[in-house]
């Protein structure tokens, strides 16, 4: 009987170490090594900094867990963010341009979704065709030129402060509240597990893994368009290119956080500390004047170590 | 079974495509669009133009007759443009410091080869999936390009190297030649070579290819060396052509190239697919982005429009494969 | 019948009642007539051979098949179980082989998956309710362990109760297991067997497929026997011996003969296995396999057939051991064991033997290309000529070799896969099910080309789950169990009870 009784839900944080190991190592390494990074200054700046690919990497753990991948987000996320300097250079008003870059993003993530789950496309070709789509649409709207002179009601939201704490941290805060609620207290979160992990289970319970799916993709695309606004806000204008490669920061937070590409295996928190981890690279890197080049590669081989190290453990 | 009618002997074009039928709307559209084109803009089918679109059309088909090889053992290539792009700028550097563009081109054909190579690796060794493993790829080596160009550009190249991508023999562009080269060498090796056949083998079933004494991991690796080794022949082009090396040439090579394969009906599951196909599809592609710079539509609308052509061609290729099985 | 009889002993009205069930698939009638009925509070034992109809049975109760004949009463009255949700509302729950759980989702949400108790926001799930109810199942069933760990930490045992966990959750009143003990430990059967004793008390009924002896007369309540599709018997457990349970297994029809020329003398050895370990669980094998035999290798589904076949082959990494081929080691890939001379004629014909949307041609030649073309270079015309030489050689119907190979009935398609051995020039066969899913006439036809492979000097290990088979077309034996082997049967010893004993948990 001992050995029913003794499993616990320790054994759950088994996955802790990984990503932690490498964020405190990150940490320790720039902090020996680059002048000013613990600094509270810098460090608020690296939360700041990794707010937007906080609310990209949150979605993007969910779609990764139904064995899904949605490489447009980067796109879309510059397609919404030309949304939100268009539209309030318009209107004047920044609820109008966050409630355009949320449909178009949502748009778009449902375009994902059905080619995904409907039209049975391989994800990384359907949402490599869609950034390609949302990258020239973001051309076409832009004529490849830069939106500024947007109203400071928009630029405001990434400078200013709620009870000293600036507001993109707390917005970051709030995304991982919802994300980790959703995922961990909602059926739909129950059901995200059982997409990757067991779809027969979803079958056997009538449920429909098809919509399931394509609410998965849209949730991306909807988070993609909020992080439009910030994106935006910290620009200060609507750029054509701005968010380009994003998803890879994204794929790389969510591949280090210890979330797999199989089975269902995801981890929320995993994906937070995957962020910061991503972030402390690229600002660490910057702060010892290396170039955003080394940082790119960097998360690249940080992809591909990870990667290769989730499939030696999925085969153990 | 035997109430199914007797084949008829294979055609002889049947190294050209698995299905004439598909072949020949390929070849049908093409010819479609040639003819709105014709008429919509008188100077279309004039000769410059046409040898503009030709010589297009190889620089797309370089990269993607590599690709296709990949695509048809059910893997991907996302790294490709990258590729290009480092290997550009490695040879472009070799051709300024010795002035020997053989030099420099032997440095982009092995550049390009080393990276698929690690591809190979990746997919095979350490069994990462490929586009997971390529995908990286691309980002480690934009990173690298960007280093190691700084900002900079590589400007100016020997007259001789420059007659590669630019220049003419007989009327017609030298790339142009080249390409009916590769094409040639491509179809016999995937069609008439053992190591083709086992090829279009592991894409139709790596298992049952595995265990049928195939070396898949040895094919595997081959096929991902080639199509980084042909991403350096085409940076070797695109450097002769442009005259001048940049870090940022790649970025928008890839999703034309697999545009190519999968318009070319090269099946994204495997095994399927031809090699003079993806010249059909690389020719299409061509012909609709030059006839949307024909009729003055902005060059920002070509992402979009490559984008709804990939939806298309895989749609229509999973509509084919679910109506074969 | 005894049926009525016994069952008044246990109570008066069946839980379930199948009468005159039958199924038939192309080429095989799976039951034939089967009558049985499930009383409350019992384990009902259901025994027979691999391929007797027992699961095509198993499928009926779940509702994944439907009856071609027969009724189905549910406590006296009629019904009808055309689908799942069928099954489910008459409370029958079947516990797979392969967990119907959700990895990473922990006990409580994997038990209520599409049942969550609402929580007070829209969508949510009210998580102490959850636990409490997962709880009091887990108690009901005796489980004892925190609904909230992880699936995916638990053990197959553990896993398994969660499953049943589930199907009581849902007013399961007859559960369907099979096999339930294959992968579990000593210690972790008492526990099952404990819960089973508890479910049985709580009037649950259980109908368990077992090829273990010692379970069948530990557990059982009643024993059903079905053979060929049919039910043979329905006895208690105290009422008959072992012995005799095995004997009424066996003894199948022989509907054809199976033609074999036997060789006076066995020839030199070709291949030879010592000690041969793996990680697909199978450990300590020695195999001999010489010139003009045809060994076979039996045992039960799952008791490591297929692992040695592959290990052999060097399609599964070998731990230990050493395999000798012609007085050579050789391990590695499947690439060099096919250079070598050995052919894996794989179980799974589909999916791991064809190339199913490639030509019949590419598919015959794909493990010969280098024979045929040592300069690499593919010529197609001889291709198609060899191709088509085996075709007429293998009588393999098929238009021509530019048919593609996935629309060939199964016996022509496993035609192709010897095929393209014989291409390569093979001098080892190992046939791994050769002639499931193929119809009779196929069937001697495969046999016939074996008994000709080896009459012309190669060798053959065959693996069959029908005994018979093994008994009219082997010169000889190995019988596995547990992943070891557990006995060599001669040809004067080889008999279908002998094979069934030696590869049952009964000496």
């Amino acid at each position: 009987m001992s050995d029913l009784a003794i499993a616990s839900p320790i054994s759950s944080l088994r996955r802790l170490p990984g990503v932690a190991i490498v964020l405190v190592l990150l940490i320790a390494l720039f902090g020996a090594i680059a002048p000013g990074f613990l600094s509270a200054a810098n460090l608020s700046n690296v939360l700041v900094q990794s707010t937007i690919l906080t609310m990209l990497a949150l979605p993007m753990t969910l779609i990764i867990m139904t064995e899904g991948i949605d490489l447009s987000m980067g796109a879309v996320l510059t397609l919404t963010s030309l949304c939100v300097a268009i539209v309030s250079l318009a209107t004047q008003s920044m609820l109008l341009g966050l409630g355009a870059a949320v449909l178009v993003g949502t748009v778009f993530g449902l375009a994902n979704g059905w080619l995904v789950a409907i039209a049975k496309i391989p994800p990384f070709v359907a949402t490599l065709a869609t950034l390609g789509m949302a990258h020239g649409l973001s051309l076409i709207v832009s004529d490849g030129q830069s939106v500024v002179g947007i109203p400071h009601s928009v630029r405001d939201i990434y400078s200013a402060k709620l009870l000293g704490i600036p507001v993109p941290i707390l917005m970051g805060v709030a995304s991982y509240g919802v994300f980790h609620g959703l995922l961990y207290h909602t059926r739909f979160g129950t059901y995200v597990f059982a997409l990757g992990g067991n779809r027969d289970a979803l079958r056997y319970a009538g449920l429909s893994p098809t919509r399931l799916l394509i609410a998965v993709y849209a949730i991306g695309g909807m988070m993609a368009g909020v992080a439009g606004l910030l994106m935006t806000a910290r620009m200060n204008s609507g750029h054509p290119t701005a968010g380009l490669g994003l998803e890879f920061d994204a794929i790389a937070a969510v591949a280090v956080g210890g979330t797999s590409f199989e089975r269902g295996k995801g981890w929320l928190l995993g994906t937070l500390l995957g962020v910061l981890a991503v972030g402390v690279l690229r600002n660490g890197l910057n702060l010892v004047s290396l170039p955003s080049s080394v940082q790119v590669a960097s998360v690249g081989v940080l992809v591909i170590v990870a990667m290769f190290l989730d499939g030696l453990r999925s085969r153990a | 079974m035997s109430d199914i009618a007797k084949d008829a002997p294979p055609p002889p074009w049947s190294f050209l495509s698995h299905n004439a039928a598909q072949l020949f709307y390929r070849l049908l559209a093409a010819l479609l669009i040639c003819i709105v084109l014709s008429i919509a803009n008188e100077s279309f089918l004039s000769l410059g133009n046409i040898l503009n679109v030709l010589r297009q059309a190889s620089l797309t088909f370089f990269i993607a007759s590599g690709l296709t090889l990949v695509v048809l053992t059910a893997g991907l290539d996302l790294s490709v443009g990258a590729n290009v792009a480092l290997s550009a700028c490695l040879a472009g550097t070799v051709i300024h410091q010795t002035g020997s563009p053989v030099l420099g081109i032997l440095t982009g054909l092995v550049a390009g080869g080393t990276v698929g190579l690690m591809n190979g690796v990746m997919v095979t060794a350490m069994r990462i999936p490929s586009f997971i493993a390529t995908y990286g790829m691309l980002w480690v080596l934009n990173g690298v390009t960007y280093w190691y160009m700084a900002g900079e550009t590589i400007h100016g190249f020997p007259a001789g190297f420059r007659q590669i991508g630019s220049g003419y023999f007989l009327g017609l562009p030298i790339p142009v030649y080249l390409l009916l080269v590769f094409l040639a060498i491509g179809t016999l090796f995937a069609q008439r070579t053992v190591w083709g056949q086992e090829i279009y083998a592991i894409g139709a079933n790596p298992v049952a290819a595995r265990l049928s004494g195939i070396p898949v991991s040895r094919r595997l690796l081959l096929v991902y060396t080639v199509s980084g080794t042909m991403a350096g022949l085409a940076s070797i082009i695109f450097l002769s052509r442009l005259n001048s090396a940049e870090a940022d040439i790649g970025e928008s090579l890839t999703l034309p190239a697999i545009a190519a394969v999968l318009i070319g009906g090269t099946s994204l599951f495997g095994g399927v697919g031809t090699i003079f196909g993806t010249f059909v599809g690389a020719l299409i592609l061509t012909l609709v982005l030059n006839g949307m710079n024909l009729l003055s539509i902005n060059a920002n609308w070509q992402p979009l429009v490559t984008g709804i052509i990939v939806i298309i061609a895989v749609w229509l290729d999973m509509k084919t494969r679910r109506g074969a099985t | 019948m005894s049926d009525r009889a016994v069952g008044t002993a246990v109570s008066p009205v069946p839980l379930l009642e199948l009468r005159g069930i039958s199924k038939t698939f192309p080429g095989v009638k799976a039951l034939d007539d089967v009558s049985f009925a499930i009383y409350p509070g019992e384990v009902h034992m259901l025994l027979g051979e691999n391929g007797a109809g027992k699961s095509s049975l198993m499928k009926i109760l779940c509702g994944a098949y439907t009856a071609d004949a027969g009724e189905v009463y549910a406590k006296g009255e009629k019904v009808a179980i055309t689908s799942t949700a069928d099954a489910q509302t008459l409370g029958i729950a079947v516990i797979f082989q392969e967990f119907s759980l959700v990895p990473f989702l922990d006990i409580a949400q994997n038990i209520f998956l599409g049942r969550e108790p609402k929580g007070r926001l829209p969508g949510t799930i009210d998580r102490r309710r959850i636990l409490r109810d997962a709880k009091r199942v887990l108690d009901g069933i005796g489980f004892d362990i925190d609904p909230s760990v992880i699936v995916d930490t638990l053990g197959v045992a553990q896993q398994q109760m969660v499953e049943i966990a589930k199907a009581i959750s849902q007013d399961a009143r007859i559960l369907v297991m099979d096999e339930p003990t294959a992968a579990l430990s000593d210690r972790e059967v008492e526990l099952l067997f404990a819960l089973i004793a508890r479910l049985k008390a709580d009037g649950v009924a259980i109908v368990y497929i077992s090829h273990r002896m010692a379970e069948v007369f530990a557990l059982g309540d009643r024993i059903t026997v079905l053979r060929d599709g049919r039910r043979i018997d329905q006895v208690r457990p105290a009422d008959v011996t072992p012995d005799q349970l095995v004997r009424m297994m066996v003894g199948r029809t022989i509907d054809m003969t199976y033609p074999r020329h036997f060789a006076e003398q066995p020839g030199e050895l070709v291949l030879q296995v010592k000690g041969l370990s793996a990680l697909t669980g199978i450990s300590g094998i020695d195999i001999e396999v010489r010139r003009g035999e045809i060994v076979g290798l039996c045992g039960l589904v799952g008791s490591g057939r297929t692992e040695v076949a592959r290990a052999i082959f060097g399609a599964d990494p070998v731990t230990t051991g050493e395999i000798i081929l012609d007085g050579k080691p050789i391990s590695g890939e499947p690439d060099i064991a096919a250079r070598r001379g050995i052919a894996l004629i794989p179980e799974s014909r589909k999916s791991e033997g064809l190339a199913l949307l490639r030509s019949v041609g590419d598919n015959l030649v794909v493990s010969a290309l280098k024979k045929l073309f040592p300069s690499r270079l593919y010529d197609p015309n001889s291709a198609q000529r060899t191709a088509d030489g085996l075709i007429r050689q293998l009588r393999i119907a098929t238009p021509s070799a530019r048919q593609m190979v996935g629309l060939l009935s199964g016996g022509n398609q496993q035609k192709v896969v010897i095929g393209k051995w014989l291409a390569a020039g093979a001098k080892l066969f190992i046939f791994d099910e050769p002639t499931r899913g193929i119809d009779v006439g196929a069937k001697s036809e495969i046999f016939a080309l074996i008994d000709r492979l080896v009459a012309e000097g190669a060798a053959a290990l065959m693996i069959s789950s029908e005994q018979i088979e093994i008994c009219h077309v082997c010169d000889r034996a190995y019988v596995m169990r547990d992943g070891r082997v557990a006995g060599h049967l001669a040809r004067s010893e080889l008999t279908e009870e002998n094979i069934v004993r030696l590869g049952m948990h009964h000496e």
